[in-house]
């Protein structure tokens, strides 16, 4: 039986008080956006009388949540796909085949983890709009993607060089091509961490609004954090539905995280050990 | 196998499709940015060459010094605190085996939430007659106007922006600090407690110098990210009241998307970018030491 000591105790109270900062502003949120607007200020604090789902439905339709959420779905689940592919490409011919330049390439794209977004938005925003790629999801997947790519590379060459590389010489003696040794044998071997990269790639694109609010100015192409920026603002004076608009904007992450949030973890600190 | 995994082809096929979109949407653009940046340029006439003057502008822009002051301040600010706060709770948090990962993953979790909804949320918070303040006048307390008074050098906003930035991020540092000191190994700490440390001595003594690169790399990603700052303030104030709580990002995204300056918005941005580095390597510099054997 283990001790319990004054020090334990003294920090699991300011644990529990740290919890209560963090989950309270989340379930207040949750509360009153199941309240009517009245309530709101006659009834602050208190559990709705009669919860109402009106103010999700009135975000979700009128507030043009709905179709911000299918674009946003759009959006990370093709950048996720791309980058997974296109990342562990490059990360394989950077860790595994011979050639003089892999260390330097893999410099020039780990100097992409250093760029602000900000500075390529004039350019990019330009450019795009020349060739008709602002107001278009795929005018944000590119960027969306590219900036993906550091990350992914830089997490899957470190699963390519840690390979035995006995697995590579097997396949080759039973006559694989390159792309088969590639594509059969060690992408499924790499499946840990084009997950876990994957997960990171989702939420940084999910959440991101910089980009998405200078490129997509039509109210059907917009994606989750800028139809909700736009919801919910000063000439707003529903909070209750503006309140249940944020709640749909973060439940999808809430869920994906509650999920796995060991592989994020992981993924965080796989990123951040740059060395 | 040496020629299969010399085969030029195929280094080209794996290398291709990530290296032509790097170069055309993040390395192209770049220069491109820093030749607008020498360029009159806005939404109707092409660029035109104009040498320094964007940087000129730069240095009588009003509003541009409050937006350096201000992200100097979050610099400052969420280096100092996130260094602390996320030692801090690294260190209750590896001394603690019951209920760690639900602790550590409730304060996590704002990192992953969208920092436009968060901002959103504290914004109603912080709003004149929402959030805290009703939870104030039931205490019987005018709160004040936490996101609009002007007052004292830093303004109230600047603190309220700040700390609910320390709230959403401080879970990131905390994380990494935890990663690094459970890759300690316990034959230090217990050779330690034989010499007669006490659990805060061998923290300074054996903990402190070995997160020491941890240090270096949860600051930098905190340095860059409080200089590109923008979600939490576009959603609590809009850079508002009057301009003063305005940082570099906003500003930019002000100056080249609504009155459409590119030219001196790419001068915003060049500005941003150096900054970006310079901070970075003078923390590598001044916190980065050679790496022990763990």
């Amino acid at each position: 039986m283990k001790k319990i000591t004054i020090p334990k105790i003294l920090i699991y109270v300011f644990l529990i008080i740290m919890a209560v900062i963090y989950l309270a502003p989340l379930f207040w949120v949750f509360n009153v956006s199941f309240k009517t607007n009245a309530e709101i200020f006659t009834a602050p604090f208190a559990l709705p009388k009669a919860p109402t789902f009106e103010n999700f439905a009135f975000a979700w339709t009128a507030g043009k949540l709905g179709i911000a959420t299918l674009n946003s779905f759009i959006v990370c689940i093709i950048t996720l796909a791309l980058s997974m592919v296109i990342g562990s490409m490059a990360a394989f011919g950077i860790a595994r085949m011979r050639w003089k330049l892999a260390k330097l390439s893999l410099t020039y794209f780990l100097i992409g983890m250093m760029i602000p977004v900000h500075c390529v938005l004039i350019p990019l925003f330009t450019r795009f709009a020349k060739v008709g790629l602002t107001n278009s999801l795929v005018g944000l997947i590119l960027p969306y993607l590219t900036f993906a790519l550091p990350i992914t590379i830089f997490i899957m060459v470190g699963f390519f060089e840690s390979m035995p590389n006995e697995l590579i010489e097997s396949a080759c003696i039973d006559g694989a091509t390159i792309y088969e040794i590639f594509f059969k044998v060690c992408l499924p071997l790499g499946k840990t961490g084009l997950f876990v990269t994957g997960l990171m790639t989702f939420i940084a694109n999910w959440n991101e609004l910089l980009l998405a609010m200078v490129f997509i100015s039509d109210d059907m192409k917009k994606t989750l954090p800028v139809s909700l920026s736009k919801f919910v603002g000063p000439y707003n004076t529903n909070y209750s539905q503006m309140f249940a608009a944020i709640i749909i904007a973060i439940i999808p992450t809430i869920v994906v995280y509650c999920a796995f949030s060991n592989q994020i973890v992981d993924g965080l600190t796989a990123g951040a050990v740059k060395g | 196998m040496d020629k299969l995994l010399r085969n030029k082809k195929a280094i080209c096929v794996f290398m291709a499709p990530a290296f032509i979109l790097f170069t055309f949407v993040l390395f192209i653009p770049i220069c491109q940015s820093v030749y607008y940046s020498f360029c009159d340029y806005n939404a109707l006439t092409p660029p035109k060459f104009i040498g320094l003057e964007n940087y000129k502008t730069l240095l009588s822009d009003t509003t541009l010094i409050i937006a350096i002051k201000n992200s100097i301040f979050f610099l400052i600010f969420s280096c100092v605190t996130q260094l602390i706060m996320g030692l801090f709770l690294a260190a209750l948090l590896t001394n603690i085996d019951k209920g760690r990962n639900l602790f550590k993953n409730i304060i996590y979790l704002p990192c992953v939430l969208s920092s436009a909804a968060l901002g959103l949320l504290w914004m109603f918070i912080f709003s004149p007659k929402l959030g805290i303040n009703q939870l104030l006048a039931k205490l019987g307390i005018e709160g004040p106007l936490w996101l609009m008074d002007t007052n004292g050098y830093i303004i109230l906003p600047m603190w309220v922006i700040a700390f609910v930035a320390l709230w959403q991020y401080v879970g990131q540092s905390m994380m990494l600090y935890m990663a690094q000191i459970s890759g300690i190994s316990k034959s230090l700490y217990e050779a330690s407690y034989i010499d007669g440390c006490n659990k805060v001595k061998s923290f300074r003594y054996i903990t402190l110098p070995l997160i020491r690169p941890m240090v270096a790399t949860a600051m930098s990603l905190n340095a860059i990210g409080s200089l590109k700052f923008f979600d939490l303030i576009f959603n609590m104030t809009e850079g508002g009241p009057n301009h003063k709580t305005e940082v570099l990002a906003t500003h930019l995204y002000q100056q080249g998307f609504k009155y459409f300056k590119y030219g001196y918005a790419s001068a915003i941005g060049v500005l941003l970018l150096v900054l970006c580095l310079i901070v970075t390597a003078f923390i590598n510099k001044v916190v980065k030491t050679e790496q022990y054997e763990m």
